[in-house]
Order: structure tokens, then C-alpha cells, then sequence
């Protein structure tokens, strides 16, 4: 084959435009960490980038809403432990009276501490997290009791669902008419007027032992309930988190370029460019007219 | 005895000096232009001039034939057709690639996929916004941020809408460019061709204007495909190497001439071409027409390379003349078959339209379902707002209704239960539903979808983009290898030529001396 100057010149400049190419390539892979940036440069990763990344965001929301879940969760059960201790100290205070050897002042001084518990019940009942009502049903924006111990008019039992993983809920409050029913607060100030009534026997006040074990019992189931959720909780939480580095792995193992192998592809580049332009700076210069005097 | 001339022998001489003298002028004009772009070296074809004496009855008695000489007989160029035609079917080739690749990588850019800026992204966002207003639905800052990230995915849609329309405007715009392109092409030949066949029938062979028509052929190669015939048919008294004026006819993919377009005869009439958009759409290509252009010497003004009288119609969906302007239209978005828009620009602008409109439609239908917490239900959160142009992702917005009063988005399931957020549960279920009109996909895996379909396009456009163009620099390489010039070959030769002129000069001194010996130092004894 002839070759003439502008022919070795026109592919040294092919070449060396070629070698650019592949530089740049391997340059932006460095300076941005991804093998590809445009979904033609592999459509199967650029495909999957975009459904690992929806998938990505939909595990750290989930994420998000097991916090609040937990919140829920965590506030309710104290709430609930202090109205079961609260219970308690009420069924002492009615067995003490129950004997019949208090004074009239004794006996009001009960009353005024049933009273004063009967309060705190109303208080826990009404317990706001984060401005929610959450003994409340699904209206969050209103106490469950008034100062009287009546239930407002706005309430209701129904379940607080929050979404933890895909198309799985999870109920976050608990039925506030176990937990704080109307008729617990109602028992409590039926005692308080007893106490303070001198015709009340022993044996009255005996028969309100039960009720209160009653209500006890409704505290107690509900925060089992809530302790059996509360283990799925932290179950569907730890699957989370591991959902959460798997899709981070895969995401990465799909479109993160290996370094190593980058730099490397970037050196032999290198070498073949600059074998190229020594190449192409002797072969381009001299001519016949070099060697003619 | 000899019975030549006395002069013979310079005679002899003065032609070796003129003919020597040729080609060095030929060296020297290969040289000049060693790096013109289309230019073939060129070459001077020696020749022996008659020999005496010639065959007849009274030839004189002397030992025969004698040699009288050298002339120049041709100056040809040096080419190969082949090669031409081989170039001209990658360049061809190469240029649809090239334009397709261009404008899917432009699409490309535009889509910015797989990002965290991306249409994907804002979307995701947009969804986690409803789950924040699903757990917190008595939360005005949560309702905020959810219509906030709606007007984010609103904006997205316009953005990409507008941008594609851009760049297909820019497209239509080239196309336009690119017939007037073709036509003044035409336009050079046509001229080119005239001076040639004022040339050829004085038996001149204008080596340059070949060139420069080849030039121009393969210019107008890359934007159409063409098929050349050749036309000896010169009057006059033509070179046997003088090539007349060649046909050029527009060509389909497999290089068979297109019926009824045939650009320039060989009586060197010349027809253009232009681009004819939808009445309905104007950025659809419907038609190619190919006509009669302006005359330069008709009314003032009127552009010559523009087209004054149609003759022929191509539709959109049959021209199959590869080379840039299909590419162009391929990508730009043109009539198909059964009237309705095809091509990459105009598809994924119908796509994402499709997709909005289906999301539109999917959200407000669950958000009817549910009540805000001033007691509105029965609500759209999105509208799509005609004013804003064509296609619903130009049209998809927030309802002002939602815009000014977040309150009004239906969070709960129940009228006046603030605290329920389960219509925002099933709100944020609209992303993995499957909608029927999407082929039963769900949005999030129809956009996808898309983008992976966009992917493997460009792929393929870009790898043929690489293949072409390789393989027309290589048959370039064979070309420059036949027809370039070499500078070394160009100085051998010029050293040659200038040898040969010198010992033509030194032939004729030597035959000089004779004559002074003749004339004037013979017959003088004893003076």
C-alpha cells in the first residue's frame, strides 16, 4: 500500500483522538465513581439504577415511619405502666378504708388522694407526643376527657396504621377504651363520693375491689397487645436496616466503578498515548526534503 | 547518409525541455496542494511523438524508424472510482449515525438518568412526602413539604417537556438546514458540471474540476444517498479519459435509484428537495418534495436554493434514502404509515405526556376518595392546565386548591378525623399500581421502562455511529493511499524531471556545438 504524509498524519490524529476518548472515559468514571453515566452506556445498569434507587428511598422512609411507630409506641406503654401503678395504689387505699377503723379525717384524706389519682389518670389519658392526643383514636387533635373526667365529643377507638414496609402495617396507638375507659375514670369518683359519705360500710366500699382489679386487667391486656406489636416492631426493624445495606450493596456492585481497575485502564491509556505521540512526533517530521541538500 | 534535418536534433532537445518542464509544473502543482482537501494527484502521461520516417513511398533510404522525441501526452488524475463509491456508501451511512446518535445523546442528556436529579428522584421524593403525611396527618409541615415535592415533580415534567420541544425545534431547524445544504450542493455541481462540458469537447481533460465535483458528491453523499451514473455521451472531440457529466439520483438504502428523483440529469437539469411538516403537528415531517429549483436569473431575491415548483412527493414513512436528514427525521419525529407521529423525540414526548396524564388521573381518583382536614373531599390534587401548552406534561399542576391550602389534601379516610392518614396510605399505593394504559405497569416501571428503551437506542446508534465512521476513515486511508499526495514520491520526482530537463539542455548544447563546428569552423583551410 502507498502511505503518504497526510495519510500517517490524518491517523496519528484518529489515534491520538481515539486514546482521548478512552481517556476521558476513564477520567469521568474516576472523578464521578460510576461506571456509566448515560444510560446508553450499559441500559441494563442505568434500568436498575433507577429501581434500586426508588427502592433505596422507599426503605429509608419506611425507616422513618418505624421511628415513629416506636415513638408511638414507647409513649403509649409508659403511659400505661404509670395508670397500672396508679390503679394499685388506689386498691390499697380502698383496702386500708375498707375496714372500717378510719376516722371521718383519715377517710378524707383518701378520698382527696383517690381524687387527686383519678386527676393523674385524666392527665395520662389526655398525654400529648408531638402534639397528638395519643389515647384519642384518630382524633390526635383533641384530649380524650374533659376536667371532668367525660369523654369529649370528639373520639373514637379506631387504629392509627402506619405503613413499615411494603404493604405491611402496623397499628401504632392502642384502643384507649380499654386503656382509659370512661367507665374507670366514673368508678374511681363513685369511690371518692363514698369515701366522703359516713353511711359508706366496709362492705361497700369491698365491692369496688373488683372493679378496679377489672380495670387493672384491661391495662394489662392492652399493654400485652402493644408488647407483642412491639416485637414485630423491632422485627420488621432489624429486617429494615438489613434491607437497607443489601440495596445499598447491589446498588453500588451495579454502577460504582472498581477503582482499581479504573486507575489501572487509565494508566495503560496513559502509556498507549504517550507511546503514540513519540510515534507520532518522529514519523511526522522528516521528509525527503530533510536528507536533499 | 542521413537525410534528417540539420535541425532535428534540437528539435529533439526543445521537446525533451517542454515536456520535462510539464511535469515539473505537475510536480509542482501536486506539491501546492499536498493538503487541499479532495484533490487527486495528478500525473503527465510521456509519450514518443511519431517516429521518422513515417510509412511511405517515397521515404528517404536511411536506417528507420529514427526517434524524434517526447510529449506530453495527458495529465490525468490519479483515481480509482471504486474507492469513490465505497466512500461515499460509509459516508452515507456513517452520516445517519452520526445525526441519530447526536440527537439520542442530546435525549440523553435531557432525561439525566440514572441521577439524583432526575424525573425517578423527584418522583421518589414526592412519594416519601405522602408516607411523611400518612404518619403525621394532623402535621401542617408535612402537608407543606407534600405539596411542595408535587410542585418539584410538576416542575420536572415541564422542564422536560420544554426542553424536548427545544431540541426538536433545533431538529426541525437542521433539517430545513440540511435540505438547503443538499440544494446548494446541487447547485455547485450543476455549475461545475457547466464548465466541464465547456472543457471537454476541446479534448482537454479538467482534472480539477473533477476534483472539486467529487468533493462536492461526497459532501452531498453524507446527507442523502445517491447512486451516479456515468455519461460518456461528450459532443466535440472529447479525451479518452474525459468523464462527461454523470447522473445523480436520490437512492434507497440497498443504492437502487428512487424513482422520480433524480437530482441532476445528464443534460445537467438540476432538481431540489425540501422538507414538508404536518398540518396538524409542524415539527412531524410529512412529506419530502423534490422540485424544480429557483432560477438564479429569475425574479431578484428568490433563493436559489430553494425549490420553486414541486414535482414529485415522497411521504415521510417511505423516504428511505439514508444518510444525515433521515437520521435527523428519525429523530426528530415524522408521519408514519398510519398518520399517527413516530420518531425518538416525538415518541418519549408522547410517552411522558401519557405517563402524567395517567398519574393524574390514578392520584385524584384516590385523593377524591378522602377528606382534607377543613372537611373538603371529593378534591383533585392535580390539574392539568391547558394554557400551559400541549400534552399533559406540559399541563400536570398542583390544584390551587391544594396549593393554597394544604389542609384541603385528603389525608384520612374519614371525614374529621385528623389523626387518620390512611387515604395517604393508599395515596402513596398509587406508585406500584398498575395502570392499564401504561400497559399495565405501574408509572415508576413504565418510566423505567422508557429509559431503558432510550438506553439501548443510543447504544446501538453509538456504536454504529463508531463502526461507520471507522470503517469510512478506512476506506479513506485506501483512497488518500491511491489518489494523496506523497511528498517524497513528489521530491524523487522532481529531482528526476530536473535531471532529465538538464540533460535535455546538455543534448541540445552538444548538438549546438555541431552546428558551430558546421558552420562556422568548416571550409576554412588555409586562410
Amino acid at each position: 500500500m502507498r502511505v503518504t504524509q497526510s495519510m500517517l498524519s490524518n491517523s496519528m490524529l484518529n489515534n491520538l483522538r481515539q486514546n482521548n476518548t478512552q481517556m476521558s472515559k476513564y477520567m469521568e468514571q474516576l472523578s464521578t465513581g460510576k461506571k456509566i453515566n448515560q444510560p446508553s452506556d450499559d441500559p441494563v445498569v442505568a434500568m436498575r439504577g433507577v429501581d434500586y434507587r426508588s427502592e433505596l428511598s422507599k426503605v429509608e422512609q419506611f425507616e422513618r415511619n418505624m421511628s415513629e411507630v416506636r415513638t408511638w409506641m414507647d409513649s403509649s406503654d409508659e403511659a400505661m405502666d404509670e395508670a397500672g401503678q396508679s390503679l394499685m395504689r388506689v386498691r390499697e387505699l380502698v383496702t386500708q378504708a375498707s375496714n372500717d377503723s378510719y376516722e371521718e379525717n383519715q377517710r378524707e384524706n383518701m378520698a382527696s388522694e383517690v381524687e387527686q389519682i383519678k386527676d393523674h389518670l385524666i392527665e395520662l389519658a389526655n398525654t400529648k407526643v408531638n402534639n397528638k392526643h395519643i389515647f384519642n383514636g384518630t382524633h390526635t387533635d383533641t384530649p380524650r376527657f374533659d376536667n371532668n373526667g367525660n369523654l369529649s365529643g370528639e373520639s373514637n377507638n379506631k387504629a392509627i396504621n402506619i405503613e413499615v414496609s411494603d404493604g405491611v402495617e402496623l397499628r401504632a396507638n392502642v384502643d384507649p377504651s380499654n386503656a382509659f375507659s370512661e367507665n374507670m375514670i366514673q368508678g374511681l369518683e363513685n369511690i371518692v363520693t363514698d369515701l366522703r359519705d359516713n353511711n359508706t360500710t366496709g362492705d361497700d366500699l369491698d365491692g369496688y375491689l373488683s372493679d378496679i382489679d377489672q380495670y387493672s386487667q384491661n391495662i394489662v391486656d392492652e399493654r400485652a397487645d402493644l408488647g407483642a406489636r412491639m416485637n414485630r416492631a423491632e422485627l420488621i426493624e432489624t429486617r429494615l436496616s438489613q434491607q437497607e445495606i443489601t440495596t445499598k450493596d447491589v446498588m453500588s456492585s451495579n454502577e460504582d466503578a472498581d477503582m482499581s481497575e479504573v486507575i489501572t485502564n487509565l494508566r495503560m491509556q496513559e502509556n498507549v498515548h504517550r507511546a503514540a505521540l513519540s510515534a507520532g512526533s518522529r514519523i511526522i517530521q522528516p521528509t525527503l526534503m530533510d536528507f536533499l541538500r | 547518409m542521413s537525410t534528417t534535418s540539420t535541425f532535428h536534433g534540437l528539435e529533439v532537445a526543445r521537446r525533451a525541455l517542454a515536456t520535462q518542464q510539464t511535469a515539473l509544473h505537475t510536480t509542482s502543482h501536486n506539491i501546492s496542494n499536498a493538503n487541499t482537501e479532495g484533490y487527486s494527484r495528478q500525473r503527465v502521461n510521456f509519450e514518443q511523438t511519431n517516429p521518422f520516417p513515417p510509412a511511405s513511398r517515397n521515404r528517404p533510404e536511411m536506417a528507420g524508424q529514427l526517434g524524434t522525441g517526447v510529449k506530453a501526452g495527458q495529465i490525468q488524475r490519479v483515481r480509482d472510482e471504486f474507492l469513490d463509491f465505497q466512500y461515499r456508501a460509509e459516508n452515507n451511512k456513517a452520516g445517519q449515525y452520526a445525526a441519530r446518535s447526536d440527537a439520542l445523546g442530546r435525549l440523553e442528556e435531557i432525561m439525566n438518568e440514572p441521577s439524583d436529579s432526575g424525573l425517578a428522584k423527584t418522583m421518589d421524593q414526592f412519594w416519601e412526602s405522602i408516607q411523611d403525611v400518612a404518619t403525621n396527618p394532623e402535621d401542617g409541615g408535612a402537608r407543606r413539604v407534600m405539596v411542595q415535592r408535587a410542585e418539584a415533580v410538576t416542575d420536572t415534567f415541564h422542564y422536560l417537556d420544554g426542553k424536548l420541544k427545544d431540541v426538536q425545534g433545533e431538529l426541525k431547524n437542521q433539517l430545513n438546514t440540511g435540505a438547503t445544504q443538499v440544494n446548494s450542493l446541487i447547485r455547485e455541481i450543476e455549475n461545475l458540471n457547466d464548465q466541464i462540458g465547456r472543457v471537454e469537447p476541446n479534448g482537454d481533460v479538467p482534472n480539477d474540476l473533477y476534483d472539486k465535483r467529487d468533493l462536492a458528491i461526497d459532501e452531498l453523499s453524507e446527507y442523502v444517498n445517491i447512486k451516479i451514473e456515468p455519461d460518456q455521451d461528450i459532443g466535440g472531440n472529447p479525451s479518452a479519459l474525459a468523464q462527461g457529466i454523470p447522473s445523480i439520483h436520490l437512492a434507497d438504502e440497498n443504492g437502487n435509484a428512487i424513482p422520480g428523483a433524480e437530482l441532476i440529469n445528464s443534460n445537467n437539469d438540476v432538481k431540489g428537495i425540501e422538507f414538508e411538516f404536518s398540518g396538524t403537528n409542524d415539527s412531524l415531517v410529512e412529506n419530502i418534495n423534490i422540485g424544480n429549483l429557483n432560477n438564479a436569473n429569475d425574479e431578484e431575491g428568490d433563493d436559489p436554493t430553494a425549490i420553486k415548483s414541486v414535482t414529485n412527493t415522497i411521504a415521510a414513512d417511505s423516504f428511505n434514502s439514508t444518510g444525515s436528514l433521515r437520521g435527523t427525521m428519525e429523530a426528530n419525529g415524522y408521519v408514519d404509515e398510519n398518520g399517527d407521529p413516530a420518531g425518538d423525540y416525538v415518541e418519549m414526548i408522547d410517552d411522558l405526556s401519557l405517563m402524567a396524564d395517567e398519574f393524574v388521573s390514578a392520584f385524584n381518583d384516590q385523593h377524591q376518595k378522602g377528606h382534607g382536614l377543613d372537611g373538603s373531599t371529593g378534591q383533585d390534587f392535580f390539574t392539568l392546565d391547558t394554557t400551559l401548552g400541549d400534552g399533559a406534561a406540559a399541563q400536570i399542576s398542583v390544584a390551587p386548591t391544594i396549593k393554597n391550602n394544604e389542609n384541603a389534601i385528603a389525608a384520612s379516610d374519614t371525614a374529621g378525623e385528623s389523626g387518620n392518614g390512611d387515604n395517604a396510605l393508599l395515596l402513596s399505593d398509587v406508585r406500584d399500581e398498575e395502570l392499564v394504559d401504561l400497559n399495565n405497569q405501574s408509572i415508576q416501571s413504565f418510566y423505567q421502562a422508557q429509559i431503558g428503551d432510550l438506553g439501548v437506542k443510543a447504544q446501538e446508534a453509538n456504536r454504529m455511529a463508531n463502526n461507520t465512521s471507522s470503517l469510512r476513515e478506512s476506506v479513506d486511508q485506501n483512497r488518500q493511499s491511491v489518489s494523496g499526495v506523497s511528498l517524497d514520491e513528489e521530491m524523487s520526482n522532481m529531482i528526476k524531471f530536473q535531471h532529465a530537463y538538464n540533460a535535455a539542455a546538455r543534448s541540445m548544447t552538444v548538438v549546438d556545438e555541431t552546428l558551430n563546428r558546421i558552420i562556422n569552423q568548416m571550409g576554412i583551410v588555409g586562410r
